[in-house]
């Protein structure tokens, strides 16, 4: 089984990595390939030989590295052993499961039905994990370049490391699967880890507290040290020290303290192995309930409603084929919107209005509820504005997967591309409306210093301007996505690699200098105006300035919709990008 | 004539898909279109549809040409693809709703209930696609394409996930439709469907056509008259299989 195994994994692994080489052939690829390359150079790879060149500068200097504080250096064994402690303790308590467990389609269909004891399975699963963790700890290495000196022991230590905590939570998994087979004699073995893990907790804790309690630590370095010592002596010392044992190689120096290190860490993980091919009577129904629960959220990523929500929207039978797009993507936008997603959003949006809500108080020097609500409503129009049109994609970028049917549709093109916008475009101007409306009552609060002639035309403007912004903003994400439909993310998928990397900075830049370019002859017009009247008007002259700048974008708008139409037509569905 | 295909190629890179593929269906016609896997006959469908940029050739459907006048063209075309892709968020009733606006039906209610009963989706009106079986979704597809007149049908595998009830009703539907006088091109690899309900074959292999005519046609060909005049057995000759 071991070489079947072997072949599996170096067969999938050499094929995928040919696939992604051949893809290379295509510039799109290439050119996203090189880019992404750079982009990894410039943010590890350099940062890396950065920090390689301070510790040589560094040892020129003063005759050594640079190295983590003293009381770190000594009690980072101890800490991250801690850390494990409290991971192996949790994961009996939490309902918690093993990604170990779930085996892919063709595993199960290829590998459960063979002649195969559950055992080997075990094995080639762990096997197949290898690549991800040898990966994930080279990552480690490039990320904290500054972590060791040596980066193979780094990478060594993690590795041990990562792998015996993913055995640990396989071999909880199946010690619970164990205690649903029904089997009496098996039930008091597979309950007494969790009576130990509780005993262990009493323990540790118990030593905590007395030792932080009798040397009541001033400063954190004194508390680190406290804890390191209340960790390394006593009844807490053996408790701890399997988890201190694989943590340790990560801070042992080079030479003959690592390599005894990391022969412990081994030993370690070899008995949990042991321990986990112990438990193996529970695989097949832990296996299936990996393979229920990847099912459900592949189900609930592909089809996330179970039932219609009524949405008060109706289609008229006749009209614009605009306002029928519209209404298509409205409703599913309405029903699309569930809890989970509202939270997101709702995460984002708090984020920026409180970063709003700062910058604004340390401007203004003002303070009080209506100027926080202020801050926080403009916080909400321009996220709304600036980043709105970003995350809803309730466009033509999520109909991408729906190109055959919207293609076979007797509808022209242009109309198409402005029917895609409209919903999007309509629910984000009309938040950031309702947002700017708050902040106009708000705005004495917010903003003492400004006459009320001022707050009202800021405000007018701002409402002029936002559809014009937000519809620019569509536009060009949606004629992204006619123009390099294979380099448009669709639904939930995103396709995997270095070139994939590159082509969403590639993506990501042309969007944003292209909604510069746009929004800059509207920018030209509205200035003019300012410029020219604003001496003789006031601030009411901001107005017809931004009435101008809307005007001109929204025109330059329908003129892109009538140009990206042939583009469109010509738009292949083979072209757009279907995720490994 | 409802749809006339002359010289059709397509290509993808270096392969050629359907290389000069040439045929017509008349109205009331029922033509299947057969081959092995690989044949060509999807590529075919989705660039009848205007699904897929023909790389030469030209498709006329009632006389409008699908490079030239593709709105009119396909106002009279409607293609019910194997896969049945439908909005998730739109219920069974809101895609009918949403087709019927865009190909201007005018007497919506009442066809949409006619569709509803005659390919049994009652009840499901207000479904949303993921709580419907894979049958049902292709019977919402079919009903999206019959909502309307279309003078050309296009059937990729219609039957692909329907239970026995559902597989008679739609050889019925597909009848109708072109006693109705329609022209249907349906492609399919259950041969019995295509001998029972078609009036004409068209066999592809390796992306050309291989053989066209009725059953009597081919069964008369003086290198098919050999094999008898089972469908089958015509279909393995011409395509290499003996």
């Amino acid at each position: 089984m071991l070489s079947v195994s072997l072949y599996i994994i170096v067969c999938s692994a050499k094929n995928r990595i040919r696939r992604r080489l051949q893809r290379l052939r295509e510039p799109r690829y290439l050119i996203g390939a090189i880019v992404g390359v750079a982009y990894m150079y410039f943010s590890f790879f350099a940062r890396m030989r950065g920090a390689r060149g301070s510790i040589a500068s560094g040892r020129r200097r003063s005759g050594r590295p640079p190295e983590l504080p003293a009381f770190l250096v000594q009690a980072g064994g101890s800490l991250a052993g801690l850390g494990l402690f409290a991971l192996a303790v949790l994961s009996w308590l939490l309902p918690f499961n093993s990604s170990m467990l779930e085996f892919s389609d063709a595993e199960s269909d290829f590998l459960f039905t063979a002649p195969v004891s559950r055992r080997a399975l075990l094995v080639h699963r762990l096997m197949r994990a290898q690549l991800g963790v040898i990966f994930t700890s080279m990552v480690t290495a490039l990320v904290f370049p500054t972590a060791r000196p040596n980066p193979v022991a780094w990478i060594v230590a993690m590795w041990v490391m990562l792998t015996t905590v993913r055995v640990y939570f396989t071999g909880v998994t199946l010690a619970r699967g164990r205690l649903l087979l029904g089997d009496a004699s098996v039930r008091p073995v597979a309950w007494a880890p969790v009576a130990v893990a509780l005993a262990a907790v009493a323990i540790v804790a118990q030593s905590l507290v007395r030792t932080l309690v009798r040397e009541q630590p001033a400063t954190v370095g004194s508390a680190v040290a406290a804890v390191h010592h209340a960790l390394s002596s006593g009844a807490a010392a053996w408790v701890l020290w399997p988890f201190v044992a694989v943590s340790r190689p990560l801070f042992a120096p080079g030479g003959r303290p690592f390599a005894a290190a990391i022969a412990v860490a081994l030993a370690v993980l070899t008995a949990l192995f042991v321990w986990v091919l112990q438990s193996d009577e529970a695989l097949q129904e832990a296996a299936a309930d990996a393979a229920a629960r990847r099912a459900a959220r592949g189900q609930a990523r592909d089809k996330p409603a179970v039932r219609a929500r009524a949405t008060g929207l109706t289609l008229a039978p006749a009209g614009r084929p605009e306002l029928a797009f519209g209404w298509k993507n409205a409703v599913q936008m309405v029903r699309a919107t569930t809890g989970v997603a509202l939270v997101r959003y709702a995460v984002a949006l708090t984020v920026v209005a409180l970063m709003a809500s700062a910058a604004i108080t340390s401007a203004t020097r003002a303070r009080g509820l209506a100027m926080t609500l202020c801050s926080l409503a403009l916080g909400v129009a321009g996220f709304s504005v600036v980043l709105g049109p970003q995350i809803v994609r309730t466009d033509l970028r999520s109909d991408l997967r729906h190109l055959d049917l919207l293609k076979a549709w007797p509808v022209a093109s242009a109309a198409v591309l402005r029917g895609e916008m409209l919903a999007p475009g309509i629910a984000l101007t009309g938040v950031a409306w309702l947002a700017l409306t708050c902040a106009a009552i708000l705005s004495a609060a917010g903003f003492p210093s400004l006459s009320l002639s001022w707050r009202l035309s800021i405000a007018a403007a701002a409402v002029l301007i936002a559809p014009s912004l937000v519809f620019a903003q569509l536009l060009i994400q949606n004629a992204a996505a006619v123009l390099f439909p294979a380099w448009v993310p669709i639904g939930n998928e995103r396709p995997r690699g270095v070139d994939a990397l590159g082509q969403r900075l590639i993506l990501l830049g042309g969007v944003l200098l292209s909604v510069a370019l746009m929004l800059l002859p509207g920018a030209i017009a509205g200035g003019l105006i300012w410029v020219a009247f604003h001496r003789w008007v006031g601030p009411p002259i901001l107005l017809p300035s931004a009435l101008a700048c809307s005007s001109v974008v929204m025109l330059e708008i329908l003129i892109c919709t009538e140009l990206l139409a042939p583009l469109y037509e010509q738009l292949d569905v083979l072209a757009v990008e279907r995720v490994e | 004539m409802p749809l006339t295909v002359e010289h059709l190629r397509r290509v993808y890179g270096s392969f050629t898909a359907v290389d000069d593929l040439s045929f017509e269906v008349a109205s009331g016609e029922i033509v299947g279109l057969i081959g092995p896997n690989g044949a060509g006959k999807t590529t075919t469908l989705r660039s009848l549809a205007g699904i897929l940029r023909p790389t030469s050739g030209r498709i006329q459907i009632d006389g409008h040409d699908l490079a030239t006048d593709p709105l009119a063209a396909k106002r009279r075309l409607a293609f019910m693809p194997d896969e049945p892709h439908l909005f998730e968020y739109l219920t069974v009733e809101e895609h009918l709703r949403l087709v019927a606006r865009l190909y201007s039906v005018s007497d919506f209610e009442g066809r949409a209930r006619a569709l509803i009963e005659e390919l049994e989706l009652k009840g499901k009106e207000q479904s949303l696609p993921g709580e419907l079986s894979r049958g049902m979704r292709q019977k919402v597809v079919i009903a999206c394409g019959l909502v309307r007149d279309a003078t050309t049908l296009l059937f990729d595998e219609p039957l692909t996930g329907l239970d026995p009830i559902g597989i008679r009703r739609m050889r019925e539907t597909i009848i109708a439709r072109a006693r109705g006088g329609a022209a249907v091109l349906l492609s399919s690899h259950l041969l019995h469907l295509v001998e029972e309900i078609c009036s004409r074959v068209i066999i592809m292999a390796g992306g050309k056509k291989v053989a066209d005519g009725t059953f009597a046609e081919l069964a008369s060909r003086a290198d098919l008259a050999a094999v008898g005049s089972n469908l089958e057995q015509i279909f393995m000759r011409v395509t290499g299989h003996s």
